[in-house]
């Protein structure tokens, strides 16, 4: 069964709905990880952040890869927007396989500082469209307008990203990356450095962008309550090296409620599998 | 039951019931400042009230003492100083610095832009940028001079050539700081919008890095208009081309020393003019405005 929105009404989401129901033609998934393995220097060991990864990601999927920390979730979104490269299997966009970053993956990152802070909330929204698309600027800045006030940032379009708070900061990275039309938007943590009531709120109005226009979405967490609230589908990566230990689909509501006794039940499989080889602590 | 909050003794209206009648008239929170104690808290006019003390100290002193020769007077240097220029005389020499400056400026920025270019990009840059910068930072422009004049001569091409020399490695230093320093994160967005080569230096180094692209600037700026009048004072190398410090080197022969007076005067007062209105009105524009200051 799959996540089913009945009370429509804008034009454009029907239509986004319609393009759900008709049956597609067997196609291959959108990214395609490959058995990847994933390697870096630090001065004094070679650390290898993931062993042989593998996962599909399909059109429309909200994808969300949980695992403890330093298990090479991050690493692994890296490799996937192009800036690192797998020493072992491949990763394909499209069936083909990705060598650099492009315009085609979006990136939110958890660092406030990712907007460029000489431009603008507006200005950076068009920043990242004229780079990426041939158009006027006229149209560019119309558009940019329609996407902050979509993440309920309208009237900040003037503000400088120091003048912005942390959630505002990345609800410009969300609108910058929708603004691109990346296929797909890869989110490293991007609520992990915000208050406990902010990330709520940004989870909630992420899900929301999310119903409307239906994007590919990569989310990487540390968090089971947000991997279960935000996912369609989890992936647990086993910590260093990272390792798939286990894949869920959770396909109950497009909004995710915490209380359902499917997702208590759900929760608790999950955390037995991510804290079962987690070393013991005496306190 | 009883509810845990009655435990808890709080301010109730009980309490304040026990202090009945007209309340009390609460003191004046805010107070007027005397014209006065307003006027001295702005830091300009304490300064202009120092500068005018030091100026009829200046005076006092230079009457006591009574020898044109060895410090002229206030008045008589700010006379000299509007005659010369109203006649034109130091203002042509200001003009020929200035000119001179702008042309060795300009120059520094651009082989400094090269170097540190070359120096992002590929790895052998960096060594040599690193090389040339812990050589000749080390090494004054002024001490170049005797070179110069060997190789080009009397005139500007010398006065260019230290200059150069005084700008380019401080402002290198700087720029490649600055670009070092810039966040991975910014340059993972960057690479992201399919940005490289100079579309990634000129959109996202450069304004990423300003904060110490200025600070290299100011520091060239100093460093060259320094040596500027240290190169035409020593040996007098723009030799009757004109500028400040040949202007100085001119009245200090001529034994004009009120002239000489007024010479120093406009190398603090065109000073004061580049840092606090240039640079600080390029700083609130930039850096200032998006919350980029160091």
């Amino acid at each position: 069964m799959n996540a089913t929105v009945t009370n429509d009404e804008t034009p454009l989401m029907t239509k986004d709905l319609a393009a759900l129901h008709t049956p597609a033609p067997p196609q291959e998934p959108l990214l395609q990880v490959r058995g990847v393995t994933l390697r870096y220097n630090t001065p004094e060991y070679l650390v290898t952040a993931t062993y042989k990864v593998s996962f599909d990601l399909n059109r429309g999927d909200r994808l969300v890869l949980l695992g403890p920390s330093g298990c090479g979730k991050s690493t692994l979104l890296k490799a996937i927007g192009g800036h690192i490269r797998p020493a072992e299997g491949e990763i394909l966009l499209h069936g083909k396989a990705i060598t650099r970053p492009g315009t085609d993956r979006g990136m939110v990152f958890q660092e406030f500082d990712q907007l460029l802070p000489w431009k603008t909330a507006l200005e950076n929204i068009v920043f990242a469209i004229r780079n990426t698309r041939r158009t006027t600027r006229a149209e560019v800045v119309d558009e940019a307008g329609t996407l902050l006030k979509k993440v309920n940032l309208g009237g900040f379009e003037h503000s400088y990203p120091h003048s912005l708070s942390g959630g505002m900061k990345q609800r410009v990275a969300i609108a910058r990356c929708l603004a691109v039309h990346s296929a797909i938007i890869l989110m490293d943590e991007p609520f992990a450095s915000l208050d406990a009531l902010t990330r709520r709120k940004m989870q909630e109005d992420l899900l929301a962008l999310w119903s409307e226009s239906r994007f590919t979405m990569l989310f990487v967490t540390h968090s089971v309550e947000e991997a279960l609230t935000l996912g369609s589908r989890v992936i647990i990566l086993s910590s260093r090296p990272g390792q798939v230990s286990a894949e869920f689909d959770i396909d109950i509501t497009a909004h995710n409620e915490l209380s359902n006794p499917v997702l208590i039940r759900l929760r608790e499989r999950i955390s037995r599998i991510l804290f079962k080889d987690a070393p013991e602590y005496s306190i | 039951m009883q509810a845990p909050s009655a435990q808890i003794s709080l301010p109730g209206p009980a309490e304040s019931s026990l202090n009945t009648g007209v309340p009390e008239p609460l003191p004046r929170t805010t107070k007027k400042l005397s014209a006065t104690k307003r006027l001295f808290l702005i830091s300009p006019v304490r300064k202009a009230l120092l500068l005018a003390a030091l100026a009829i100290f200046w005076q006092v002193y230079a009457e006591m003492l009574n020898n044109e020769l060895v410090l002229p007077t206030f008045t008589s240097t700010v006379t000299a100083f509007l005659r010369s220029c109203l006649d034109g005389e130091l203002t042509n020499n200001i003009f020929n610095s200035l000119k001179i400056l702008c042309v060795a400026y300009s120059m520094g920025i651009v082989f400094a832009g090269l170097l540190t270019t070359l120096a992002v990009t590929t790895r052998i840059g960096t060594d040599l940028l690193e090389l040339c910068t812990g050589m000749f930072n080390l090494l004054p422009a002024i001490a170049l001079l005797p070179l110069a004049l060997l190789w080009f001569g009397l005139g500007y091409a010398s006065i260019i050539f230290v200059m150069v020399h005084s700008v380019i490695w401080p402002l290198s230093l700087n720029i490649y700081a600055g670009f070092t320093g810039v966040s991975p994160t910014l340059r993972m967005v960057g690479r992201g919008y399919g940005l490289s080569g100079p579309g990634f230096i000129f959109k996202i180094l450069v304004p990423a890095a300003f904060p110490h692209i200025l600070t290299g600037l100011k520091i060239g700026w100093a460093f060259s208009w320094r040596t500027l009048i240290a190169a035409e004072l020593v040996f007098g190398t723009s030799s009757g081309g004109g500028g400040i410090g040949w202007f100085i080197f001119e009245k200090k022969n001529q034994l004009e020393i009120a002239e000489l007076f007024s010479g120093l005067m406009a190398i603090i007062i065109i000073g004061v003019l580049v840092e606090n209105f240039f640079f600080k009105t390029l700083e609130n524009r930039t850096i200032q405005k998006w919350g980029m200051k160091l």
